[in-house]
Formats: C-alpha cells, sequence, structure tokens
C-alpha cells in the first residue's frame, strides 16, 4: 500500500518522521558546525568561520593516537568476537547441547550488567591475576561484552539458514569444513558482517571498560576526548567528533557501494 | 545387467515409530527405478539413507560393489536433486554446476568444458552467469539436476524433483529427464508421490507403504496385476470386491461377493479375498437375457462424470454396492443416469488379491 502525501494521514505521517530525523540529526548538525567558530570556547550558532579547529584536531598527536589505538582494539575485538561468536551461534543453532536454550535466551536478553560494574570488577580481577597487561586487558573486557552482540545478529540469521543447502554440498562432495567455508559463511555473510561492525562500533565507542583497564600509555579515543573535556570544552573537540562523523559517513558509503555492487552483479 | 546400488533389509527407527521397516531393492546400472507411495510411507527417508544424510537402524546400503552403509554423505558417489532445488544462492547457475567438480579437484578449463556441454545439454546456454534467484521454476530446476549429473554418480537421486513445477511443465520436464537419462545410461532412484510421473518415466515402480516395499515391478504389471489391495486402490482406479473362494477348477477359482459370482482366472494362493476390476475393463450394454453365470451384473447408472475424452459411470448393483465403468467420452449420451444397465468382464481381467 503507498499513502499519498496529500492525504492526510500521508502529511502527519511525513511530519512525525521529518521530526524524528530533526531529533536525531540536530546534535551532530550542531557540532559540525559550531567547530567552524573563531572562538576559544565553543558556541551555537558559531561566531565567525575558521578551519583552524578542525586543523588542530589532526595536527594533535593524542587525538591521532587515540583513534589509532581504537581502531587497533576495535579491529581485534572485532575479529576474535566474529570468530567465537559465529562458532558459538553455529552450535547453538545447529548442535543444540544441554543448556543451549539457556545460553542462548541469556545471550538474546537486555544486558542486564552496568559496564561500570563489570569495568571494576575486571580491573579487579586482573590486578589479582596476571593473565594480561596493558591494551590486552582492555581487548579482553570489550570482547566478552562484544560476543552477545555477534550473537544476537547469527543466531536469527542462522536459523533462517536453509539446512538442505549444506546437505547439497555435501553430497557434491564438500566435507564437513568445505561446506561451512564455501557455503555456510557465504550465505550467513551479512549477519556475520552486522556482527562484526557492531562488535567494532561498540569497542570503538566504549568508555568505562577503557578508563578502568586502558593502559596509561595507550589511551582509546574516547578516553583521551574525555579526559580533554575535563580540561576544557574548546571546539577542536567538536572537530574531532566532526571527522569521525565524516568518517562514519564515507565508511557507510563504501558498504553501501560494495553491498549494492554485489547484489547487483 | 549389472547391480549399482543394493539395499538390504534398511530399516530407520525414530524412537518407537518406523520410517522404514525393512526394504531390499536392487538397481541395475543404467535403471531408473520410482519409489512411489503416500507421504510418511518411508520413501523419502529411504532416499536419503542411501545419500547418506540417515543413518539406518538396521541393514546396508551397497554402491558399486561397495558397501556404503557408514561412509559419510561426502564420500558418497550420489547426485542428488533437492525437491527445493537447494541451489547456493550466493553462486552463478555456472558456478553451482561446477561445485562438485571443484570439490573433486578437476583441472578449471576441464570444468569450464563439462559446465558448458551440461548447460547445452539442459538447454541453458548463455544464462550461465546468472544467479538462482534470476531464473525461472524451471531454469532453476535443470540447474539442479545440471549439478547433479556433471559430477557423473554411480546413481542419481530425485527427490520429488518435479513437484515444484507448473502442471504443463511438469509433463515435458520429465519426458526430457527420461531422454536425458537414457542417453547418459544414469542409474536414477526416483522419489515421487504422483503415480502418473512415476508410472510413465521408470523402468520399474517400488511401490511403498508403513515403510515396506509392497510390490516391485515394471509400471504396466504393478497397474495390471496389483500385488495388494493398497496398490489396487493406490495406482489408478479399481473396483476391489471382497470375495469368498467357493471352488477351484481348471477354468480358475469361482468367488462368491455377496450373492455375485466372480470367476477369476488367478486363484491367489487358494484363499478368500479382494478381486480387483478396473474401470476400463468392464464392458458396459442395455440389458439382455442372462448368459452366464457369473462375472456378470445388472445395476443402475446412479452417476456420471465427464473430462472429455474419457468418461465414468457409476452403477448401482446389488442395492447398495457402486462399480466405476470407464469409457469413452460418449459412455453418458448412451447410458444417461437412471438408466438400466448390464455389466461383464473378462475372468483375465479379475486379480485377486490376498493382502
Amino acid at each position: 500500500m503507498i499513502i499519498s502525501l496529500r492525504h492526510p494521514f500521508g502529511l502527519m505521517l511525513t511530519a512525525v518522521c521529518a521530526l524524528v530525523f530533526v531529533y536525531l540529526l540536530l546534535p551532530l548538525v550542531v557540532i559540525v558546525v559550531s567547530a567552524f567558530g573563531d572562538t576559544g570556547y565553543l558556541a551555537f550558532p558559531p561566531k565567525g568561520l575558521t578551519f583552524k579547529w578542525y586543523q588542530a584536531a589532526l595536527a594533535n598527536p593524542r587525538f591521532i593516537d587515540g583513534f589509532l589505538v581504537s581502531v587497533r582494539v576495535g579491529a581485534v575485538v572485532a575479529s576474535i568476537s566474529v570468530l567465537v561468536g559465529v562458532a558459538a551461534a553455529y552450535a547453538i543453532v545447529r548442535r543444540p547441547f544441554m543448556g543451549s536454550s539457556l545460553l542462548e535466551a541469556l545471550f538474546l536478553s537486555p544486558l542486564l550488567l552496568p559496564t561500570l560494574v563489570l569495568a571494576v570488577a575486571l580491573s579487579i580481577f586482573f590486578s589479582a591475576h596476571n593473565i594480561a597487561s596493558g591494551t590486552n586487558r582492555l581487548i579482553l573486557a570489550h570482547i566478552a561484552i562484544c560476543i552477545p552482540y555477534v550473537l544476537r545478529v547469527t543466531i536469527p540469521v542462522l536459523r533462517r539458514f536453509d539446512v538442505t543447502l549444506e546437505e547439497a554440498a555435501m553430497n557434491l562432495g564438500a566435507s564437513p569444513s568445505a561446506t561451512f567455508f564455501f557455503v555456510t559463511l557465504p550465505v550467513i555473510q551479512p549477519g556475520v558482517i552486522a556482527g562484526a561492525t557492531l562488535a567494532f562500533i561498540m569497542s570503538f565507542d566504549e568508555i568505562d571498560l577503557a578508563i578502568f583497564l586502558a593502559s596509561p600509555r595507550e589511551s582509546t579515543l574516547p578516553v583521551t576526548i574525555y579526559s580533554a573535556v575535563q580540561l576544557g570544552f574548546e571546539p577542536s573537540l567538536a572537530a574531532v567528533s566532526a571527522w569521525l562523523i565524516l568518517l562514519t559517513v564515507c565508511a557507510m558509503a563504501l558498504f553501501q557501494f560494495l553491498i549494492g555492487r554485489r547484489t547487483n552483479s | 545387467m549389472s547391480i549399482e546400488l543394493e539395499l538390504r533389509d534398511v530399516a530407520r527407527n525414530y524412537g518407537s515409530a518406523v520410517a522404514v521397516a525393512g526394504v531390499s531393492l536392487q538397481v541395475s546400472k543404467g535403471e531408473l527405478v520410482a519409489l512411489l507411495g503416500p507421504s510418511g510411507c518411508g520413501k523419502t527417508t529411504t532416499l536419503r539413507i542411501v545419500a547418506g544424510f540417515v543413518k539406518p537402524t538396521r541393514g546396508s546400503v551397497h554402491l558399486s560393489g561397495r558397501e556404503i552403509t557408514n561412509l559419510s554423505p561426502h564420500k558418497r558417489d550420489t547426485g542428488m536433486v533437492f525437491q527445493s532445488y537447494a541451489l547456493f544462492p550466493h553462486l552463478s547457475a555456472a558456478e553451482n554446476i561446477a561445485f562438485g567438480l571443484k570439490r573433486r579437484g578437476v583441472s578449471r578449463t576441464e570444468i569450464g568444458d563439462r559446465v558448458e556441454r551440461m548447460l547445452a545439454l539442459l538447454k541453458l546456454e548463455g544464462l550461465g552467469a546468472r544467479r538462482p534467484s534470476e531464473l525461472s521454476g524451471g531454469q532453476q530446476q535443470r540447474v539442479a539436476v545440471g549439478r547433479a549429473l556433471v559430477i557423473n554418480p554411480a546413481v542419481v537421486l530425485l527427490d520429488e524433483p518435479f513437484s515444484n513445477l507448473d502442471a504443463q511443465l511438469r509433463e515435458g520436464t520429465r519426458i526430457e529427464l527420461r531422454r536425458i537419462q537414457q542417453e547418459l545410461g544414469l542409474t536414477v532412484l526416483f522419489v515421487t508421490h504422483d503415480q502418473a510421473e512415476a508410472m510413465s518415466i521408470s523402468d520399474r515402480v517400488a511401490i511403498m507403504n508403513h515403510g515396506r516395499i509392497e510390490q516391485l515391478d515394471s509400471p504396466r504389471n504393478v497397474y495390471t496385476r496389483p500385488a495388494t489391495r493398497f496398490i489396487a486402490s493406490f495406482v489408478g482406479k479399481a473396483n476391489i470386491l471382497e470375495g469368498r473362494l467357493v471352488s477351484r477348477s481348471s477354468q480358475g477359482a469361482l468367488y462368491d461377493c455377496e450373492g455375485l459370482r466372480l470367476l477369476a482366472r488367478e486363484s491367489g494362493d487358494g484363499s478368500d479375498g479382494a478381486l480387483v476390476l478396473r474401470p476400463e475393463l468392464i464392458r458396459i450394454q442395455r440389458p439382455g437375457p442372462p448368459l452366464a453365470a457369473f462375472n456378470m451384473v445388472t445395476g443402475v447408472v446412479s452417476g456420471v462424470s465427464y473430462s472429455g475424452p474419457v468418461a465414468q459411470l457409476e452403477v448401482s448393483i446389488l442395492g447398495d454396492r457402486r462399480l466405476n465403468v470407464e469409457g469413452s467420452g460418449a459412455l453418458p449420451l448412451d447410458f444417461p443416469p437412471g438408466s438400466h444397465v448390464a455389466l461383464d468382464w473378462k475372468a483375465d481381467d479379475l486379480v485377486v488379491c490376498t493382502r
């Protein structure tokens, strides 16, 4: 059914949608625009026009280092979470064992434990047991909170997966591992990519665990920004955020382009 | 003819439920055998046991002279066409067909050649680059067939391969499949619930019921000489009259069915049984003086069903019994409902089923 825009209901629907988009996007616009302001403090609407805060953000090695640490941590966390998460999801869906439905219910229910509590607990744990040091502590902690997200995305995809495809592959001579890598994995790939993206974003954005567990010499970007905010809210912080927004938009556009090309071919 | 596939007393239980209750079957090289039966008769489970997806609880499976009962599916030399086709959605038609060859380590140039030949054989030229979602149902079905045939399996397994095609396409496709099967000399085990499908293209038909093969014979014998009451009623239309054996002579066996005297050429195993009479083998006439003492009855036409070339008449006999009579489409003109008729048939056409 297509609702005409001229119809009163269609008009109302459009208005509500527009309001929601404004509500979601306005904060981002404020950040991007106010970073152009030529004042020493953050103001909206901005006074004057300058690119110096954008340049300053890129010139500040603390932000660049923080960004690189966050990307590295996020990439490692996403990779390991996907490896463990997809394998666990496959086991839960395809080789049910005693307690697997309980595990699934646990993973699929909203996470109730505040990360701050987890952060305190883990920092006590890591200081008592010397199993990891430095950034590795943070990576381990992030993996623990990211695996459930991978499971949440991949379990429904695996449930929808047509098992006869695996039978067809085996019938054609594919060993169980070849069947998984040549048939199962490519078919559930969108779910796996979504899980990896989610894990990366979770890790990149996470601050509670990072404050407690990150090595002081290797602060993640959220921690760097947070400590900078404590010293004073200058426009270069808004510029850092604006650069991140730009990067995200570029990544999304690239992603869409690649997905679109894949489905069109 | 050498035996390619053999099942020896194969059975499969699911808890207390019996899916297959002891099936023995031999398929010769180049033969097409259909497993025909109603849903739940165990035919699909039998096929899946051959493919290795289901482990039998008893019995053994042999392929090309080798026992494969406990062999993993991917090590078996079978090519299966699934009811849903199970084409890989992320691969093109050509890549789907090439899948089995790649797993077998066939060289790239040979894969290209064999895929091209298969596409040509199945009239899929120019469609190799398309994804399954971009193909029609009939084209998808042919890709699924090509994917199973290109690996030259010792036996091709077909699981209701035509059930997702519309009626017009179905008939052409099964004739085409039969042509390819004979051209390439393929050994085929074919599961279907559609008797017309099984009868029209098979060398032999195995009729299954309650997990057992009730009869394994040529399509013609299955129809004209059904072994059991179930087969008589399942394959084609049949009048089934329960008879009591009265006497046996050189002429045949005389049965009594509520006053109706029936002489059958075959006497079965000499006990009471069901007498099977095909509707098209009954002669229908206007009533005259009774000539014979058996295989003849008078009645009243109580129903007519017309379907172009043929027509079915329902004739009430002996009060509340009904006999179905089939004849040409002109039959209802000569014998409208309510007309008195005399029916008779040959002793050779009565088949006695004691099971």
